[in-house]
C-alpha cells in the first residue's frame, strides 16, 4: 500500500530524513517511534503534502502512485489521511461544513454523487457518538475552542467519517488524559480493516497498549535505525532510546 | 474650480421650490459654490478624489421603472425613492416622507449642495416608548436617464425616550448610467432609546455615491449598526456617532467587498463626550482584483468623558496584486481613565487553514472560498434580522452551506 524509498527530506535547508525506508501493507499497524527531533513529524507532513517540506531523494508510492507529485488535496482524496499533532482552529467553517466539502470532494474524485443530507447527518452523527462528541459541538467552528483532547478527538472523528485507506496520526496521543486515550484508540480500532493500514507516530508506547501495533520502527536521525514487532516498544519503554542512537 | 453648472441647475429648479425654501437653498447653494467639492488636499478626501465633478454637469434625475423584486423582505414596511422620487406603489410607509431641512455640522462642500437641493426623504419621528411595529426598509434605487443625473435627499430618524425602531437603509444601483447622488441622515437618540441600523449599499458602475449619517446619542441611548458594501460604483461613507450623554452605547460593525473597479471609502467617526460611553467597531473587508478600498476609523475620547470603554479594530484580506486597501485608525484620547484597544490588519488567507482544509480532500479554490465566507460571517452574523441576514450573504456571495440548516 506504502513504499518508502530512500527518503530524503529537509525543512528550511535542513537536512531532517536522510534515506527512510519503510513498506506498508494493508491490514497492517505500525507504530513509528523516536525520540525528539528525529524526523517523525516531517515524515507525517511530507506524506501528507504539506509545504515548506522539500523531498530531495527516494520516492514515495501509495497503492501503485506517485504520492509526492499529488497535490494535498489529491493525496487525501486517494485515501490518505493526516491526524495533525497540532489540529487548526477554523472559525466561521463548522465541522459540519468541513466534513460534508471534504466527504463530497472525495465522492466527487472516487466518481460517486453527493452524499444524501439526510445519510450524512445519520453517519455524522453515529461516528460523533463513538468519539463521545456532543453533536451540538458539530455545528461550531472547527477546533474553535476545543480544549487538546477535545482537537485529537475531533482528528479522530474526522478519519471515521472519511474512512481513509491510510491513516497517518501524528502524535494523536500526545496530550490526551487516560479517559480520552482510551475514547481515541476506539476509533482507531474500530476503523481496523483487512483493506486498511495505520502508521501510529507517537513519542510513547501508551497509545500502544490500547491499540495492538503489527510492525514498531525506531526512526533516529532520519532514518529507520531498528524494526521489531510489539515488544519492541516495551524495550522502548523500559531503556529509553539512548542505547539505539549510541548504536 | 467651475462647479458653475450647478449653478445654471439650480436656477431652473428654483422656480418649482415654494417660496419660503428657495432662500435658505439658495444659502446653501451659495455655500456649496464658496467650498466646492472636497479635494484631496483636505485629510479626510486624501483617498476619495471628487475634484472631477466640479467640471461636470448633472441634471436632476427622473424617476423610472426598477425592479425591487430581490430587495424585498417578508414582514417589513417599506419606503421606495427612485432616484430621489417617492415611489408610492412600492411603499408601504409613505406617510413617512417628508422634505426634511436640518442643519448638519461642520457642513463640507457636498453637504452644503446636498442641501441646496434636497428632495424629500425619511422622516421618522417615534415619541416616547414608542415601538415601530415591524423592520422599516428604507430603498433608495438609482436608475439610468438619458442624460447624466443628479439625487440629492435628506433623512431624519429620531427615537424619543426609550423608543426603538429597526432600520435597513438600501442604496441600489441599476446597470448603467451616470449618477451623482449624496444622501444625509440626521439620527438622534432620546434617552434609553434603541436603534439597530442596518446599511446595504449595492450600486452600479457609474455611480457616485456620497452618504452622511450623523448620529447623536443621549443618555443610556443604544444603536446597533451593521454596514455592508458591496457594488462597483464609487461609494463614500462618513459615519458619525456621538455618544453625547453618559452610558451611550455603540456596536457598530461592517463588511466591505467591493466588486471590480470600484472605488469604496469608508469613513468612520466615534466621539465619547461624555463618561461611561461604550463603543465596539469592527470592520472587515476582503478586497479583489482592481478594486480598492478605504477606510478610517477615528475615535475621539472628549476630556471628561471618563470610563470611557472602545475598542476598535479593522482587518482586510488582499486577494489580489492589483488590490488596495488604505486603513487607518485613528485614536485622540484626551481623558486619563479610560480603556481604548484597536488593532488594524492587511492580510491574506491563513496559510495553516488552507492547507488543513486541502488535507481533507478540500480543493484549493473552494477551501479559499470557505475561508473567505469564514472570514465575512463575523459580521454578517451580527445581522439579527434573519431574512436580512440570508440576502446579505447571498449578494456577498457567501450562501450558507446546506448542512446548516440542519440540526444535528
Amino acid at each position: 500500500m506504502l513504499e518508502i524509498r530512500n527518503l530524503h527530506a529537509t525543512v528550511a535547508g535542513k537536512d531532517i530524513l536522510k534515506g527512510l525506508d519503510l513498506t506498508v501493507r494493508a491490514g497492517e499497524v505500525h507504530a513509528i517511534m523516536g525520540p525528539n527531533g528525529s524526523g517523525k513529524s516531517t515524515l507525517a507532513h511530507v506524506l501528507a503534502g504539506r509545504e515548506g517540506y522539500a523531498v530531495t531523494q527516494g520516492t514515495v508510492r501509495f497503492e501503485g502512485k506517485n504520492l509526492l507529485e499529488l497535490p494535498p488535496e489529491a493525496r487525501a482524496c486517494e485515501g490518505l489521511f493526516l491526524g495533525f499533532q497540532y489540529p487548526v482552529e477554523i472559525p466561521g467553517v463548522s465541522n459540519l461544513t468541513l466534513l460534508k466539502a471534504a466527504l463530497n470532494a472525495q465522492r466527487k474524485h472516487r466518481g460517486a454523487p453527493e452524499i444524501d443530507a439526510t445519510d450524512f447527518l445519520v453517519w455524522v452523527r453515529e461516528c460523533a457518538r463513538v468519539m463521545g462528541i456532543d453533536p451540538k459541538m458539530l455545528s461550531r467552528g472547527v477546533n474553535e475552542g476545543f480544549s487538546g483532547g477535545e482537537k485529537k478527538r475531533n482528528e479522530i472523528l474526522q478519519m471515521l467519517v472519511l474512512q481513509p485507506r491510510l491513516a497517518i496520526l501524528d502524535e494523536t496521543d500526545s496530550g490526551l488524559d487516560i479517559d480520552a486515550l482510551k475514547v481515541v484508540a476506539e476509533g482507531i480500532n474500530r476503523l481496523r480493516a483487512p483493506q486498511r493500514a495505520f502508521v501510529l507516530v507517537t513519542h510513547y508506547q501508551r497509545l500502544l497498549d490500547y491499540v495492538q501495533p503489527d510492525f514498531v520502527h525506531v526512526l533516529a536521525g532520519g532514518r529507520i535505525v531498528k524494526s521489531g514487532g510489539p515488544e519492541l516498544a516495551r524495550e522502548l519503554e523500559e531503556k529509553g532510546y539512548g542505547w539505539l542512537e549510541a548504536a | 474650480m467651475s462647479v458653475a453648472s450647478y449653478a445654471q441647475v439650480f436656477e431652473r429648479c428654483a422656480a418649482a421650490w415654494p417660496a419660503a425654501q428657495r432662500r435658505a437653498r439658495r444659502a446653501k447653494l451659495e455655500e456649496f459654490l464658496r467650498l466646492g467639492f472636497p479635494t484631496r488636499k483636505l485629510e479626510d478626501w486624501r483617498y476619495t478624489d471628487l475634484s472631477a465633478l466640479a467640471e461636470r454637469s448633472f441634471e436632476p434625475a427622473r424617476r423610472t421603472a426598477v425592479a425591487l423584486q430581490d430587495a424585498l423582505l417578508p414582514r417589513s414596511d417599506r419606503l421606495v425613492y427612485v432616484n430621489g422620487e417617492l415611489d408610492r406603489n412600492a411603499s408601504t410607509a409613505d406617510e413617512l416622507s417628508a422634505l426634511v431641512q436640518t442643519e448638519t455640522p461642520g457642513a463640507t462642500g457636498v453637504d452644503a449642495l446636498n442641501a441646496a437641493f434636497a428632495t424629500p426623504g425619511l422622516n421618522l419621528a417615534l415619541g416616547p416608548h414608542a415601538r415601530l411595529a415591524r423592520p422599516l426598509h428604507l430603498i433608495l434605487a438609482g436608475a439610468a436617464n438619458p442624460q447624466a443625473a443628479m439625487t440629492h435627499q435628506r433623512h431624519r430618524i429620531h427615537l424619543g425616550q426609550a423608543a426603538e425602531a429597526v432600520l435597513l437603509v438600501e442604496f441600489r444601483g441599476a446597470a448603467g448610467g451616470d449618477r451623482l447622488v449624496t444622501q444625509t441622515f440626521d439620527i438622534r437618540l432620546a434617552p434609553g432609546s434603541r436603534l439597530r441600523l442596518y446599511r446595504l449599499q449595492d450600486e452600479a458602475a457609474g455611480s457616485q455615491l456620497i452618504s452622511r449619517m450623523d448620529a447623536r446619542l443621549a443618555r443610556d441611548a443604544r444603536i446597533d449598526i451593521v454596514c455592508l458594501d458591496r457594488g462597483c460604483g464609487l461609494a463614500r461613507h462618513d459615519l458619525n456617532l456621538e455618544l453625547a450623554e453618559p452610558g451611550a452605547e455603540v456596536e457598530l460593525a461592517g463588511f466591505y467587498q467591493p466588486a471590480a473597479g470600484a472605488h469604496l471609502d469608508n469613513h468612520t467617526r466615534i466621539v465619547h463626550a461624555a463618561p461611561h460611553g461604550r463603543s465596539r467597531e469592527l470592520f472587515k473587508g476582503i478586497v479583489g482584483e482592481k478594486s480598492r478600498a478605504v477606510f478610517n476609523g477615528k475615535i475621539v475620547v472628549s476630556p471628561g468623558a471618563q470610563k470611557t470603554d472602545s475598542e476598535q479594530r479593522v482587518a482586510n484580506l488582499l486577494l489580489a496584486p492589483r488590490a488596495e486597501v488604505d486603513a487607518k485608525p485613528e485614536l485622540e484620547i484626551y481623558a486619563d481613565d479610560v480603556k481604548c484597544a484597536h488593532g488594524a490588519t492587511v492580510g491574506q488567507l491563513d496559510e495553516t487553514a488552507l492547507a488543513y482544509l486541502r488535507s481533507r480532500g478540500i480543493a484549493d479554490s473552494d477551501a479559499r472560498a470557505l475561508l473567505r465566507r469564514a472570514f465575512a460571517l463575523e459580521v454578517l452574523d451580527r445581522i439579527a434580522w434573519p431574512a436580512l441576514r440570508d440576502r446579505a450573504a447571498l449578494l456577498l456571495g457567501y450562501p450558507p452551506p446546506a448542512e446548516t440548516a440542519l440540526e444535528p
